[in-house]
């Protein structure tokens, strides 16, 4: 396989996986409110998500690929709310673990690595373009 | 004719950039990978050096040792600026100067080979 070929799939594999990143930030941002409906219930626990490298058999590249979703097992806060129907006896209400400063930061740092591989794509479209002026001889 | 050397090496550069371009995209999307180590690819010139005449076959059953080609274009673990908790060693900025370096040397190169194709072109039609 063309080595720029193979620069291009390898830039897509990581383009895909910040965009399966960005899903799981986005449904913990979403779901910061998100307590349990009967009294005493769990709320939302936070997702987190891995990456890991796999041999890509043709190009003899690492691709990166989503390893696993996860959870993250850090405790649930407990705030006082006796109207909320998730209150138990003593009116407390257990809250999701999403720390919306972390989703943040996580946000950004998927955002960079994005452009990042954004930007390698570009430019293996200019070496192919380079390559193929070569072609439109100055006559 | 010297002209041909030409053409030739700088087909072997362009194709060893073109590794160094792929070699940093693996990189770059790997950049948040848990314990992957960043690569680089081995100096040009050092390939260069390694580079040998072939053996000349005068019957088919020669085994052909080859000349040292894509072969010798390999990736080794790059001198990390950076290495995260995970144990990732990809810095994003290295990444983009070494990719800004590539695109560079293939913009000279292709520059190059369309200086001489011009080059031939002028003494065949003079």
């Amino acid at each position: 396989m063309d080595a720029l070929q193979a620069a291009l799939r390898v830039a897509g594999s990581g383009l895909a996986a910040q965009s399966a990143r960005l899903r799981v930030v986005s449904e913990n941002m979403a779901n910061v409110q998100s307590t349990g409906t009967v009294p005493g219930a769990d709320p939302y626990r936070r997702k987190t998500v891995t990456f890991a490298s796999e041999l890509d058999q043709l190009s003899g590249m690492d691709l990166v690929q989503v390893k696993d979703v996860g959870t993250d097992p850090t405790a649930f806060s407990v705030e006082h709310d006796p109207g909320n129907p998730a209150a138990d006896s003593d009116g407390n209400v257990k809250m999701p673990n999403v720390n919306m400063i972390a989703e943040m930061t996580d946000m950004r740092e998927t955002n960079r690595s994005y452009e990042a591989d954004l930007q390698v794509i570009k430019q293996s479209r200019d070496l192919i373009a380079m390559t193929i002026d070569l072609l439109k001889g100055s006559s | 004719m010297d002209a041909i050397h030409l053409f030739d090496l700088a087909a072997k550069q362009a194709s060893w950039l073109s590794r160094s371009q792929a070699t940093i995209a693996g990189n770059v999307s790997n950049a948040n990978t848990p314990g992957y180590r960043a690569q680089v690819m081995k100096p040009f010139a050092e390939v260069l050096d390694q580079t040998q005449l072939s053996l000349a076959s005068t019957n088919v059953n020669h085994i052909d040792l080859g000349p040292a080609d894509q072969a010798s274009f390999v990736a080794k673990d790059d001198a990390p600026w950076e290495t995260t908790d995970s144990g990732n060693t990809v810095s994003l900025e290295n990444e983009l100067i070494k990719a800004g370096d590539v695109q560079r040397d293939f913009s000279l190169n292709t520059n190059l080979v369309k200086a001489f194709h011009a080059m031939l072109m002028q003494s065949v039609k003079s």
